[in-house]
């Protein structure tokens, strides 16, 4: 049985962000790529480092012609140490894709289990998610308040 | 992947010392303050590679909280390698070098050294601790660079001197020998590492000439390191100084064995043009030379990386390096094979100690 874990309000994790935090010990990376959200094992299989502090990136490729395009834009994770490429959707690598991947975990955005509770309790689901804001934001408004109902979640 | 065996000392051996982090400033008045006056108003100004690195040239993750570059931050540094790793000694080999051999001006590249060197000293070798360190050297002005070994040489902690493996003439030219004998006299081993290639007044980095890609240039860094040391040997340097060691950082290993074999098979029909050796050409290399690992090679079966340290000696000649904080660090634990218990101690501590006179208690070393 997959555990359930309520990583951040979906409004605090844009496209192009991401959050990195630590499940039942293990260091996870969520992602926002164009609006899909995905979560790798913040560590590399190369030699451990931690994979998802690297910089999300595009990567090349050449057609028939030899002509070399840029692709996947914002798809490519790339570790800090050696920079070996990962697909951040489903965690191949891309110069070995079917031996060589990071560990990914399902996740996705639903509303939070607990919003239903009560007012304070949902609130302290949001604080208690560091998503690097500042803590001297203004009061949370109803509209705000409204838009992150929606949670990041991942299952692992 | 295999993790390694041991990270802490239980027994008061040393048993992780790091040849290869790179230290540099936060901002470059640190060092033009120690610039002689007439070289303060042009500062640091060495040209970058041109060699652009996709994968990025310094890890994101070691980034200190600050802001500033990867390598500048002490505590940083402490927290993320040292203490992660059980490093017990982290030999300082400075800023990518300064890229002082492609500098024309053999006086400022002199003067950039010597600056560069004071700050390194008062900066990070007076921390203490782990931290042991290089004199970087600018081989144009040989004079100028043995009269600096002797003086900032003296420090307890400076371990050796570092010269880019890059320069104009190959090493073994006797125009670079007053150098080796102060390193020699002051008894500190001669560390070369790349970074140079190619620029300002120095050679292309490769036999071929100047290729188009990072990836060229970093895949051949050993073929550079090859051409220094086939110097050294042929020209009498090794047996001229025989109390001088050089250290090979960052050109890998695997290559070692095939350039021993040809040396000395070369040696026994070409040995009347090097009439300074009287012994095969490997042993002087086997005997004065180190190599550090990184960056390792890392072929599908492991095994075969363990043969090659088996053929080259390496419970004696080859020295554990990271490269923290740049982009191909290899991780103590985790780049390299499994080797037997006595080539382990001698690879991740017992080599580099013998050969920088490393007592067994850093705190034991002084700090000026």
């Amino acid at each position: 049985m997959k555990k359930r874990f309520e990583i951040c309000p979906a409004a605090e994790l844009p496209p192009g962000k991401r959050e990195i935090t630590e499940l039942n010990g293990v260091s996870v990376g969520v992602f926002n790529v164009d609006g899909d959200y995905y979560a790798l094992k913040n560590d590399c299989p190369h030699q451990r480092a931690p994979l998802c502090m690297g910089k999300v990136t595009g990567t090349t490729a050449a057609n028939r012609s030899g002509k070399v395009d840029w692709t996947d834009d914002g798809h490519i994770l790339r570790c800090p140490w050696h920079g070996w490429e990962f697909d951040i959707e489903t965690g191949q690598s891309v110069f070995n894709p079917h031996k060589v991947r990071a560990r990914t975990f399902e996740t996705t955005v639903e509303s939070s289990e607990e919003e239903h509770d009560n007012e304070s309790n949902a609130r302290s689901t949001a604080d208690c998610c560091d998503c690097g804001a500042s803590g001297d934001e203004p009061p949370v408004d109803t509209y705000e308040v409204a838009v992150e109902d929606e949670v990041v979640v991942v299952y692992l | 992947m295999t993790r390694r065996r041991t990270q802490q000392s239980t027994d008061g051996n040393l048993t992780l010392i790091d040849c290869d982090i790179h230290q540099r400033w936060k901002d470059d008045s640190e060092v033009v303050q120690y610039l002689p006056d007439r070289y303060k108003d042009r500062g640091i100004q060495a040209p970058e590679i041109l060699y652009d690195n996709v994968a990025e040239f310094s890890r994101r993750d070691a980034i200190p909280d600050d802001g500033s570059k990867p390598g500048s931050d002490i505590p940083k540094m402490k927290e993320q390698h040292f203490e992660e790793y059980g490093v017990d000694y982290a030999v300082l080999t400075g800023n990518s070098y300064l890229n002082l051999t492609a500098l024309p001006n053999d006086d400022y590249a002199a003067e950039l050294a010597v600056a560069s060197n004071k700050w390194a000293i008062d900066r990070w070798l007076s921390e203490g601790g782990a931290f042991v360190g290089s004199l970087l050297a600018a081989p144009q002005k040989p004079n100028r660079m043995a009269e600096m070994i002797r003086t900032l040489g003296q420090h307890p902690r400076v371990v050796q001197v570092v010269i880019p493996m890059a320069a104009q003439l190959p090493y073994g030219h006797e125009y670079y020998w007053p150098m080796y004998e102060a390193a020699e006299e002051m008894d500190l081993p001669i560390a070369m590492h790349p970074y140079t290639e190619s620029h300002g007044v120095t050679r292309p980095p490769t036999g071929a000439g100047h290729p188009r890609t990072y990836f060229e240039w970093h895949t051949l860094l050993g073929t550079y390191a090859m051409g220094q040391l086939v110097s050294l040997v042929s020209e009498g340097v090794l047996s001229s100084f025989p109390d001088l060691n050089f250290v090979v950082i960052e050109g890998g290993l695997s290559w070692v064995p095939h350039f021993l074999w040809r040396m000395d098979k070369n040696w026994k029909a070409l040995r009347a043009q090097v009439p300074y050796l009287d012994k095969p050409p490997s042993e002087y290399v086997t005997d004065q030379v180190r190599f550090t690992t990184q960056p390792i090679e890392e072929p599908d079966d492991p095994q075969h990386l363990l043969q090659i340290m088996e053929m080259m000696n390496a419970e004696e000649t080859v020295m554990f390096a990271s490269d923290y904080p740049h982009w191909d660090t290899d991780s103590p634990l985790y780049a390299l094979p499994p080797m037997p218990e006595e080539m382990e101690a001698g690879v991740m501590a017992g080599n580099a100690q013998e050969l920088y006179g490393l007592p067994d208690d850093p705190a034991s070393l002084p700090t000026n």
